[in-house]
C-alpha cells in the first residue's frame, strides 16, 4: 500500500508534463505561423489587403482567398491527420489577423500617420471556420476540398462586405464620382502607391451584365478547390518525419 | 480551481524540484523578453530618428544613424553566430548512450523553448518588420537597399532567426539522441528554407533596381521570399517527430522506478 | 568614450544638421542623372505660404515640361500620377488641377508638352516638413521636384476630413467606418476563440497523437463535437448572410471603386526661340558644363538667356537679375551662368552662344555623374526673356563629353 501513492503521483505527473508540453509547444507553433503566413500573405496579396481603395470586385476577392488558403490547408492536414484536431484553418487565420492588426496599428497608424480605416485588414476567419467545420463533420479531405474549399473562396467577399460596404458609398468629389474609399486613398498621400499602381476592376463585364461580384466569388470558390488539394498535399509532404543518414 | 492552485503551491514548496523538466524556464523567459525588448527598442529608435535622419541615404547624417546601425548589427550577428555554434558544439553530449529519460525529457522541453525564441524572432522579422516595410515606403522614396526599415528587417531580422534556426538544428544534433547520427528531413527543411530569405534579399533589390521601380508588394521580385517562407511548414514534420519521441519517453518514464 | 569625445560627436552631428547643404532632400538624387534631366522638368514651383494651420489650406503650384528627348532606357509616360514626396500624410490632398482641369487619377503625358499644376492641400499633423512635388511614372519610379520646408501648426487632434456622400451624409474620413470594421473583426475573432478553446481545453498533442497512431482516432471526436461542427456550418453561413444583407440594406447605393483616367492636353506654348546644341562639355575639375549652341529668335523682340534649369538645379545669368531668392538655396546658383556673347539676340536672327554653367552643385546634386552613365545625353530647359519681361522656353539635349582635366 505504500507504493500506491507514488504510482498515482507519477501518473499525475505525466499528465501534467503532457499538458505543460501542450502549452509550451503552442508558443513556437503560433509565433511561426504568424511570422510566416503573414509574410507569405503580404508578398502575394500585399496592397490588396493593405489599402481600402484596392478592395475591388474583381481581383481582391479572388487573390485574397486563393493565397489565403495556402497555410490553412497545409496546417489543417497535419493537425487533422496526426492529431485529429479540426482547428488548423482557424488557427492560421486568427494568427494572420493578429499579426496584421499589430502592424496596421503600430506601423501604419502610429509611425506613418495613416488613419486606421484606410488600412483595415480583411478577415479570412469566417471561411476558415467553415473549412474546419466541414472537415470535422465530413472527416474527409476530399469533401473538405470540394465543399470547404468552395465555401472558403465563396464567402470571402460577402463576409467582408459588412466591414467594407460603408466605404463604397458614392461621393461627388471635385465634380467627379468617387467612392469614400477612393477619396480616402486620394487624400491620404502615399508616395509609394501612385494611383496607376492599383490593379483593380480590369476588363469588361458585358457578358455577365454587372454581376462582377458574384462572378468573382464563384471564380474564387472554383479555384479554391484544386488549391486546397494542392496545399493539403504540400502539408502532407512537409509533415514527413523522415530521417536520412547524410545530406 | 483554488484548491488545485493551493495544492500545487503546497506541492511546490514541499518539492521545489517537481518541475524539473522546466530547468531552462527562466532562461527561456529572459530570452523571449530580450528579443522583444530589442525589437521594441529598435522600433522606438525608428520612431525617434527615421523621419529626421533616414529619408535620404546620401545625407551624412544617414551614415551616423543608420549605416552605423547596420555595421553594428552585422558585427554582433557574426559574433553571435560563432558564439552559438561553438557553444553548442563544444558542450555537446559525448555520452549520449547513458542519457536518462528525465534528462532527455528536459532536453526536449529546452528544445521547444529554443523553438519559442526562434518563433519570436520569426514573428518580428516576418510579420511586424516585414509589413512595416510597406508603411516606411510611404514616407521615403526608395534610394538605397539600406533604408531604416530594411536595415532592421533584412539585415537584423532575417539573420537573427537564421542563426537561431541554426542553433535549433545544432541543439538537436548535439543533445538529442534521435538527431545525433541521423539528419531530420523536416527540421533541416524548416531551418534551411527560411534561411533562403537572405539570398532573396539580393534578388529583390536587383529587381527593384532594374525591373520594378514601384513598391507593389505582390510583385514577382518578392516571390523568392514567398517560396522560402513556405518551407517553414516543415515545422509540422518536426513537431510530429518531437511529439512521437515525447510520447515514447513518457511511456518509459511511467514504467521507470523512481 | 569620455564626456569630451561624446560632446564633440554630438556637436558634430548638430553642426552637420545646421550646415550640410545636402540635408534637405528626399532620396531623389539616387536616380540616374539622365533620367532626372530628361523626363519631367519642373519649373515655377511655388507654395502659397510656408506655414499652415491644421485644417487650413495651402496650395502648391507650378509647371513641368515633359522632355522631348525621353530616355530610351525607360518606358514612355503612359501612366503618370502627380504626387508629393512627403514624410507620410502630414498634409492631406483635397484637389489636383492640371491645366485647370480636375485630375483625381493617373494620366498619360505627351512628350514635349508643358503642364500647369495646382495641388490643394490641408494641414493635418503639426511639425516641420520638407516636401517636394513628385511625379510617379509607371515602371520608371519617381521624378522629384524642388523641396521646401513647410510648417504645420496647431493640434493634430483638431484635424477633420469631412466628406459628404451623395446620400447627403457628412462623414469624417479620419474615423469613418473604423469602429464598425473593428467590431466585425472582434465578432469573428470571438467566435474563432471559442472554437479554438473548445479544443485546446482538452489534452492536445501527446495523447491525441498516440491514439491516432493506435488507429483509434475516431474516438477523439465526440458526437457533441460533430454536432457543434454541423451547427457551426449553419451558424457561420447564417451570420455571413445576415451581415451581408444588413450591410447591403444599409448601403443600397454602393458603387465599385472608380478607376477612370483623365485625358489632359498640354498647354498651348509658343516656341519662338529655337535652340540647336552643337557641343556640350563637362569639365570635371572645374565642375562646369560648357554648351555651344545656335539660337534662332523667331519672335518680334530681342531676347536674352536668363537661366539654365537642369533637373531642378538652376543657374542664373547675373546680368538679367532674375534670381529667385525663394528657391531652395542648394538648388539655385545666383551667378552661375556665364553667357558669351552676353547681348540680346535680335528678332529674326541666329546667333551662336557659348555658355558655362559652373558650380559645385553639379557634384552635390549627383548630376556630375552623367559622364559615367550609360546614356550621357544631358537635358535642361533654357529660359530666354525679352525686354518686356516675356519668357521663352526651350528644352535642350546634347551628348555630354567629359573633360577629366588629364591633358
Amino acid at each position: 500500500m505504500v507504493s500506491q501513492p507514488t504510482t498515482i503521483s507519477r501518473a499525475a505527473e505525466i499528465v501534467r508534463i503532457s499538458r505543460i508540453f501542450d502549452f509550451l509547444l503552442l508558443v513556437p507553433i503560433l509565433l511561426v505561423i504568424i511570422g510566416t503566413y503573414h509574410l507569405s500573405m503580404i508578398l502575394t496579396v500585399g496592397d490588396w489587403d493593405f489599402w481600402l481603395d484596392w478592395k475591388d470586385r474583381q481581383w481582391w476577392p479572388i487573390v485574397t482567398p486563393l493565397m489565403g488558403i495556402t497555410f490553412p490547408a497545409a496546417i489543417q492536414y497535419g493537425l487533422w491527420k496526426h492529431l485529429r484536431l479540426p482547428i488548423g484553418a482557424t488557427v492560421c487565420t486568427v494568427c494572420l489577423l493578429l499579426g496584421m492588426a499589430i502592424t496596421r496599428w503600430f506601423a501604419y497608424h502610429l509611425w506613418t500617420n495613416y488613419p486606421i480605416n484606410l488600412v483595415l485588414p480583411a478577415t479570412l476567419i469566417p471561411g476558415a471556420l467553415l473549412l474546419d467545420f466541414v472537415l470535422l463533420t465530413s472527416r474527409s479531405f476530399f469533401v473538405t476540398a470540394i465543399l470547404g474549399g468552395m465555401l472558403f473562396g465563396a464567402v470571402f467577399y460577402p463576409a467582408n462586405w459588412a466591414i467594407f460596404a460603408p466605404f463604397h458609398q458614392p461621393v461627388e468629389y471635385n465634380s467627379s464620382l468617387m467612392t469614400l474609399a477612393d477619396v480616402s486613398g486620394y487624400s491620404y498621400i502615399r508616395p509609394g502607391v501612385p494611383e496607376y499602381l492599383r490593379i483593380i476592376e480590369r476588363g469588361v463585364l458585358r457578358t455577365y451584365d454587372t454581376y462582377a461580384t458574384p462572378l468573382s466569388a464563384f471564380c474564387a470558390a472554383v479555384l479554391a478547390v484544386p488549391l486546397y488539394g494542392l496545399w493539403s498535399y504540400i502539408g502532407k509532404l512537409f509533415s514527413t518525419t523522415r530521417f536520412i543518414d547524410k545530406f | 480551481m483554488s484548491t488545485q492552485a493551493s495544492e500545487i503551491k503546497a506541492n511546490l514548496s514541499a518539492n521545489p524540484n517537481q518541475y524539473w523538466y522546466l530547468r531552462d524556464g527562466y532562461k527561456y523567459g529572459l530570452a523571449l523578453l530580450a528579443v522583444c525588448a530589442m525589437y521594441v527598442g529598435i522600433r522606438l529608435y525608428q520612431g525617434a530618428y527615421a523621419m529626421d535622419t533616414g529619408l535620404d541615404s546620401t545625407m551624412p547624417i544617414f551614415d551616423v544613424y543608420w549605416r552605423r546601425l547596420f555595421y553594428i548589427e552585422i558585427t554582433l550577428e557574426v559574433i553571435f553566430a560563432i558564439a552559438v555554434a561553438s557553444y553548442l558544439w563544444l558542450t555537446r553530449d559525448k555520452q549520449m548512450q547513458n542519457l536518462s529519460t528525465r534528462e532527455e525529457i528536459t532536453r526536449y522541453f529546452t528544445f521547444i523553448m529554443w523553438g519559442g525564441v526562434y518563433g519570436m524572432a520569426v514573428y518580428w522579422a516576418g510579420s511586424y518588420f516585414g509589413e512595416q516595410d510597406n508603411a516606411w515606403h510611404q514616407a521615403a522614396v526608395r534610394d538605397t537597399p539600406f533604408t531604416p526599415n530594411h536595415i532592421v528587417v533584412f539585415y537584423l531580422g532575417f539573420p537573427l532567426y537564421t542563426i537561431l534556426g541554426m542553433g535549433l538544428w545544432l541543439y538537436a544534433r548535439t543533445r538529442l539522441p534521435l538527431y545525433v547520427d541521423k539528419i531530420s528531413v523536416p527540421l533541416t527543411l524548416a531551418v534551411v528554407g527560411p534561411f533562403m530569405l537572405l539570398p532573396s534579399v539580393g534578388y529583390n533589390e536587383w529587381g527593384h533596381t532594374f525591373w520594378f521601380r514601384e513598391e507593389l508588394f505582390a510583385s514577382p521580385v518578392h516571390y523568392g521570399f514567398v517560396i522560402s517562407v513556405w518551407f517553414a511548414l516543415a515545422l509540422e514534420g518536426t513537431i510530429l517527430q518531437i511529439i512521437a519521441r515525447m510520447s515514447v519517453l513518457l511511456d518509459k518514464f511511467a514504467l521507470e522506478n523512481q | 568614450m569620455n564626456i569630451l569625445t561624446k560632446r564633440i560627436i554630438k556637436f558634430g552631428i548638430f553642426a552637420l544638421l545646421l550646415f550640410s547643404p545636402e540635408l534637405f532632400a528626399h532620396g531623389e538624387r539616387a536616380l540616374e542623372p539622365f533620367i532626372r534631366m530628361r523626363t519631367i522638368q519642373w519649373y515655377d514651383i511655388q507654395w502659397s505660404k510656408n506655414t499652415v494651420d491644421v485644417n487650413q489650406e495651402i496650395v502648391l503650384s507650378g509647371r513641368f515640361h515633359v522632355a522631348e528627348d525621353w530616355p530610351n532606357a525607360v518606358v514612355k509616360p503612359d501612366s503618370a500620377f502627380l504626387n508629393l514626396a512627403i514624410p507620410t500624410p502630414v498634409l492631406v490632398r483635397t484637389a489636383t488641377y492640371i491645366n485647370g482641369a480636375i485630375v483625381n487619377n493617373s494620366m498619360a503625358l505627351k512628350l514635349g508638352g508643358d503642364y500647369d499644376f495646382k495641388l490643394v492641400l490641408k494641414g493635418r499633423v503639426p511639425g516641420r516638413y520638407h516636401i517636394h512635388p513628385m511625379m510617379n511614372l509607371r515602371d520608371i519610379g519617381v521624378i522629384v521636384g524642388p523641396g521646401m520646408w513647410i510648417d504645420v501648426q496647431g493640434a493634430a487632434a483638431d484635424f477633420k476630413n469631412p466628406v459628404t456622400t451623395l446620400a447627403g451624409e457628412t462623414v469624417d474620413l479620419e474615423t469613418y467606418g473604423t469602429a464598425n470594421g473593428i467590431m466585425w473583426h472582434l465578432v469573428w475573432l470571438a467566435i474563432a476563440a471559442i472554437w479554438l478553446l473548445w479544443w485546446i481545453r482538452r489534452p492536445l498533442f501527446i495523447p491525441r497523437h498516440k491514439q491516432t497512431l493506435a488507429g483509434d482516432e475516431d474516438a477523439l471526436i465526440t458526437s457533441l463535437d460533430r454536432k457543434v461542427g454541423g451547427f457551426g456550418i449553419i451558424g457561420t453561413l447564417m451570420l455571413i448572410t445576415a451581415s451581408f444583407v444588413q450591410a447591403d440594406q444599409k448601403y443600397p447605393e454602393s458603387i465599385p471603386l472608380q478607376t477612370g483616367r483623365t485625358e489632359i492636353e498640354p498647354l498651348p506654348m509658343k516656341h519662338d526661340v529655337v535652340v540647336k546644341t552643337k557641343r556640350a562639355t563637362y569639365r570635371v575639375v572645374q565642375r562646369s558644363l560648357q554648351l555651344t549652341m545656335e539660337v534662332t529668335n523667331k519672335s518680334d523682340k530681342p531676347v536674352e538667356l536668363g537661366e539654365l534649369n537642369s533637373a531642378t538645379l538652376r543657374f542664373f545669368n547675373p546680368t538679367l537679375q532674375r534670381f529667385d531668392s525663394n528657391y531652395p538655396k542648394e538648388l539655385a546658383v545666383e551667378k552661375g551662368l556665364d553667357v558669351q556673347p552676353n547681348s540680346p539676340i535680335a528678332p529674326g536672327t541666329t546667333t551662336t552662344l557659348t555658355i558655362n554653367a559652373t558650380d559645385v552643385a553639379w557634384h552635390n546634386q549627383k548630376l556630375a555623374s552623367i559622364t559615367k552613365d550609360t546614356d550621357s545625353n544631358f537635358g535642361a530647359m533654357l529660359f530666354f526673356y525679352d525686354n518686356a519681361g516675356e519668357r521663352y522656353l526651350a528644352s535642350i539635349t546634347a551628348p555630354v563629353i567629359p573633360d577629366f582635366g588629364t591633358n
